[in-house]
């Protein structure tokens, strides 16, 4: 009987929280919750993971992409990439749609936040190549989309959806007129 | 060879339990649209700050800049939003930038898989729009956000 508790335990109990550490070069961003991991996964669009609604090419950079890591078959997802820009992975991670890679990075874990298997992408490597891909290529993608939003200042400041958004809301997302209300409290 | 069928059989059954938890289950849930990055990092400062009117203009950058966005309940569960009604562009789109920071009534598919939740919208009940008034406490959320504030 001994011998059957131990097995069911073996197989019920959830694969404990693993340390993927070892041969990260991740920087760190002096996050709470951060630890580097580096480790081999599989890119998969989540939409078509969970649901079967699976489009070619993963979405073609328009979906949320994840990492099915090889050592325990968790689904990871990498919220960010390498750039302090307010910018998200799918775009580092589409060339790679369906293949199994390797990735260092930061993960974060944070029960208190509902934060589990969220990860910062620093860099990429293809399993059959020594060369190591940084993660920091969208905003020269955003660009390339946008040639019209050309000039000076980080993009964010210029993209032509987020301006039409604050020229209709204000930068409180309330209005024009109680933007310019709270502006007036806050900076004057 | 008893003792092993037996643990053989309750490891399907048990298989099979953990296997049906990753199906999508029917809900109805309230919350804010939010910047799931921001939100879980603490980059931006503590969750309180990092929601609603304070952080409104640095949601947007974040969804236009493809980071997910989520649904924070009122529970405090966060939702990881991968569809808005017709809209499977989870990745800087259109819906989900117009809703940004907004309250949401929302009908949709629940799925969990490895300790994270997921949202499938069906259908936006009510948009509520902004109804934190967040900057009352901590201003601009992160302080540039605004130009303003930076002369």
């Amino acid at each position: 009987m001994k011998h059957l508790f131990f097995l069911i335990a073996l197989v019920a109990t959830p694969a404990m929280a693993q340390d993927f550490s070892e041969g990260s070069e991740a920087k760190t961003w002096n996050l709470y919750a951060e630890q580097p991991a580096r480790f081999e996964a599989k890119v998969v669009d989540i939409l078509c993971e969970l649901t079967g609604d699976c489009p070619d090419n993963c979405g073609a950079g328009n979906r949320q992409l994840g990492l099915v890591r090889s050592a325990d078959n968790v689904l990871v997802f990498p919220n960010k990439n390498a750039q302090a820009a307010f910018t998200g992975a799918v775009q580092e991670l589409l060339p790679y749609c369906t293949q199994t890679v390797e990735v260092d990075g930061l993960l974060l874990e944070d029960e208190y936040l509902g934060a589990k298997n969220i990860y910062l992408v620093q860099r990429i490597r293809v399993l059959d190549s020594d060369e190591w891909v940084r993660a920091n290529s969208w905003t020269k993608v955003w660009a390339e989309n946008h040639p019209d939003a050309a000039g000076k200042g980080p993009w964010f400041r210029r993209d032509p959806r987020v301006l039409a958004e604050i020229a209709s809301e204000g930068y409180f997302g309330l209005g024009l007129v109680q933007d310019e209300e709270i502006k007036d409290d806050l900076f004057e | 060879m008893k003792i092993l069928s037996s643990a053989l059989f309750a490891c399907s059954v048990l298989s099979a339990a953990q296997a049906s938890a990753a199906e999508g289950e029917r809900i109805s849930v309230k919350g804010e649209i939010i910047d799931t990055w921001c939100y879980f990092s603490g980059v931006m400062g503590g969750p309180d700050a990092v929601v609603g009117t304070a952080h409104h203009t640095c949601a947007l950058w974040c969804s236009a800049g493809g980071i997910p966005v989520g649904l924070l309940a009122e529970d405090g569960t966060v939702y990881m939003v991968l569809k808005i009604e017709d809209s499977t562009d989870n990745a800087s789109g259109d819906t989900q930038l117009r809703l940004a920071s907004h309250v949401v009534e929302a009908d949709g598919m629940f799925y969990e898989r490895d300790g994270l939740n997921y949202l499938i919208v069906e259908e936006v009940v009510s948009d509520l729009d902004i109804q934190n008034l967040s900057h009352d406490s901590y201003g601009p959320v992160p302080p540039f956000a605004v130009p303003e504030a930076d002369q």
